[in-house]
């Protein structure tokens, strides 16, 4: 591989780069810093655009009106111009992304928990599901160096991982929102630690100190919440790296006489369709727009998808079936105070116990409840709504349910351990297509009896925890539909060719100047938000490249 | 630009005050004016709910306002969701109905880094860490 002659000058267009990146959200914009430090020829074409902090709602009155329609998580609510949209008719949970420099990060609440060990080796410890072709001590190195990017805000000492490296800042307050929540962990005498999140405590790498606004998962209008476009981007466009927004890639362009990926075809924002040749290819569109990219990438040596000779490309779809418990209480907790992050977080119940009839486990992370509009809802759905007659849920009962919810209200979240099904899959709809004619995808996905099963227990534990807490009042909203914040899994990493998309190093097992950096690449879920790890790996993989950068296959 | 006109104001407003009435203390919704300004503020924060709000009072006009109301919730989900949203929105953005309910809205409250926790400084977190760690670790290759 050959590295741009003047490293600090961005490709011109038109002219072949060493390496392009389609997506910059986490795991593209951590390829595009390096890479271009590094000295490569880089370009990045992302379908979104810069995100605007003067548009993010959470500082104006009509935030929780707009967060249910213009910034709600699902492109199919949302309906923007630059969202392409999913048929969901048959997936049990609605994947939720958005397009931008910095990608789905825009919208996330900004949970730091990195993969544990036993999630890099599930098939070993349980007998089911894969190992990672890598451990959790060959990933540390590269989740610190994301952390001292990223500026993560915590407290060292977790006993819920092993021993390592401090947090750049500070944690953030837990509130008493957060408090509440420890004194009932603490009366089982059951793990909690105070939240680890992706937004500093102190101005770092040109984010401003988290502010507390709670109004994470419409954007931070402070500047605080880490985004790539804010930690990654400058340095990258500084060091020569281009981007390309608006730019929607179709197809990622093949050579079948030299078995070498040559680029990729993009309709630009003004409907022109234009190609972006390269000599490397790395796909970062996230678990459903990369399968999504290699499907439609079919060509006559790969009739089922681009570097699909295993089957695998858009299989083995995991979402984190999601489900909450909310807590009310006597005092007043503020719990629209943030930050959107969670405030402490637990890992008590996330190793195996078959006894309890279901494998693997969850991380539980209590956040705070949300404004009026809020406390009969969650992240933008009426979940906590029983629905019902006109007076269970309006007249003098809204009053009283606002005055006994408001600013009492905790709810503890479980992510939980989705385990790989072939038959979770993206596949592309026949019919459905973006605003440029771009086939859309269609998911196939059910919830595993062995997560509804996890679910069930994590939520009899977290009433239990809530009551210890001193909780008056609880509800219960069991798998919520609108939660596929996390989409893995769909060309996953592995050593044998028959059995999975790319190799260890991201690198396609049947292409090898095409590669995949995004969690599609992971072949097990873990029960955490994934942010930290898909950063992680992309870092290491980013690294591989540049260590071997004259061992790999170009075009 | 006006989207609805004053009869639609008022048929609005009556439901309005079946949704949101004076109890428990605080202001109907009327009373602070919903169907007003606010009203054509949150249709136009919203314009995707204008087509199912103004079927809901098209359907509710003439016609008492707890029965239009249990009607509409039967027959027309979506119209009777587009009014709640319309009105619960209107009301809780108002400032006199914050104040009533001790909101100030998502405001910044920069915390202080080098304020030591709480759970710190009263002994909480010492009691999670004295219980040793929780991870299972890599196994041996």
């Amino acid at each position: 591989m050959t590295s741009s002659a003047d490293g600090a000058r961005p490709p011109r267009h038109g002219e072949e780069v060493d390496v392009c990146i389609v997506g910059a959200g986490p795991s593209g914009s951590v390829a595009a810093r390096y890479l271009a430090e590094a000295g490569f020829s880089v370009v990045t074409l992302e379908q979104g655009d810069w995100p605007d902090a003067a548009e993010f709602p959470g500082d104006k009155p009509e935030f929780e009106l707009v967060a249910q329609k213009q910034w709600h998580p699902n492109p199919n609510v949302r309906d923007r111009d630059r969202d392409y949209p999913i048929n969901t008719d048959d997936s049990a949970i609605n994947p939720l992304m958005y397009a931008a420099v910095g990608g789905s990060t825009t919208l996330y609440a900004g949970h730091w928990t990195p993969f544990m060990p036993s999630d890099f080796r599930v098939r070993t410890l349980d007998g089911i599901a894969d190992d990672w072709p890598f451990t959790y001590e060959d990933l540390l190195p590269n989740l610190e160096a994301m952390e001292r990017v990223v500026g993560v805000s915590g407290l060292p000492g977790n006993p819920a991982y092993p021993p390592r490296r401090a947090f750049p800042t500070p944690p953030l307050p837990i509130g008493k929102c957060g408090m509440k929540a420890a004194e009932g962990m603490d009366k089982l005498g059951w793990h909690w630690w105070p939240g680890t999140n992706a937004m500093p405590s102190v101005p770092y790498n040109g984010l401003n100190p988290c502010a507390r606004r709670g109004t994470c998962m419409t954007g931070c209008p402070e500047g605080a919440k880490s985004t790539a476009n804010i930690t990654l981007w400058p340095h990258a466009l500084k060091d020569g790296a281009r981007i390309v927004v608006g730019a929607r890639v179709r197809e990622i362009t093949y050579d079948a006489a030299r078995n070498r990926v040559t680029g990729a075809t993009y309709i630009d924002r003004n409907g022109r369709e234009r190609h972006q040749k390269a000599r490397t290819v790395i796909l970062c569109g996230n678990g459903i727009g990369t399968p999504r990219l290699l499907l439609l990438s079919a060509c006559t040596a790969f009739p089922d998808g681009l570097a699909n000779s295993s089957g695998l490309v858009g299989k083995r779809l995991m979402m984190h079936p999601f489900s909450a418990v909310l807590g009310v209480f006597e005092e007043d907790l503020e719990s629209w105070r943030g930050p959107f992050g969670h405030l402490i977080e637990s890992n008590e119940f996330y190793e195996t116990d078959e006894k309890r009839g279901f494998m693997r486990g969850a991380k539980w992370g209590a956040m705070p409840a949300g404004g009026p509009l809020g406390v009969t809802g969650f992240v933008g759905s009426k979940i906590f709504d029983e629905g019902g007659r006109v007076e269970d849920s309006w007249g003098a009962n809204l009053h009283d349910l606002v005055d006994r919810r408001f600013g009492h209200s905790m709810v503890w979240g479980i992510i939980g351990e989705d385990l790989p099904e072939e038959s979770n899959r993206v596949m592309l709809d026949p019919e459905l297509t973006d605003t440029d004619g771009i086939p859309a995808p269609k998911l196939d996905y059910t919830v595993s009896e062995n997560s509804s099963n996890m679910l069930k227990f994590h939520v009899d534990r977290l009433l239990e925890a809530s009551l210890a807490a001193g909780a008056i009042e609880t509800v219960v909203v069991h798998q919520v539909p609108d939660t596929g914040w996390h989409l893995l899994g769909t060309a996953r990493m592995g050593d044998d060719p028959r059995t999975s998309v790319v190799d260890e190093w991201g690198c396609s097992h049947d292409v090898p100047n095409l590669f995949v950096f995004d969690a599609s690449a992971f072949p097990t879920s873990g029960g955490v938000n994934p942010t930290a790890t898909i950063m992680s790996v992309s870092h290491r993989q980013t690294m591989h490249m540049i260590s071997e950068r004259r061992n790999v296959e170009a075009a | 630009m006006t989207m609805v006109n004053d009869g639609e104001r008022e048929v609005f407003a009556a439901l309005a005050d079946i949704l949101i009435p004076a109890a428990e203390g605080m202001p109907a919704a009327s009373a602070v004016d919903v169907q007003g300004a606010m009203l054509d503020r949150i249709l136009g924060l919203r314009p995707d709910l204008v087509e199912a709000f103004r079927r809901g009072l098209a359907a509710a006009a003439g016609i008492p306002p707890a029965d239009a109301a249990a009607a509409l919730n039967r027959d027309d989900a979506e119209a009777f969701g587009a009014i709640g949203i319309v009105v619960s929105a209107g009301y809780y953005m108002t400032p006199a109905v914050r104040e009533l309910i001790g909101y100030p809205g998502q405001v910044k409250r920069p915390p202080d880094p080098d304020e030591t926790p709480e759970y710190v400084a009263n002994g909480m977190l010492q009691q999670v860490i004295d219980r040793g760690s929780i991870f299972v670790p890599t196994p041996e290759a």
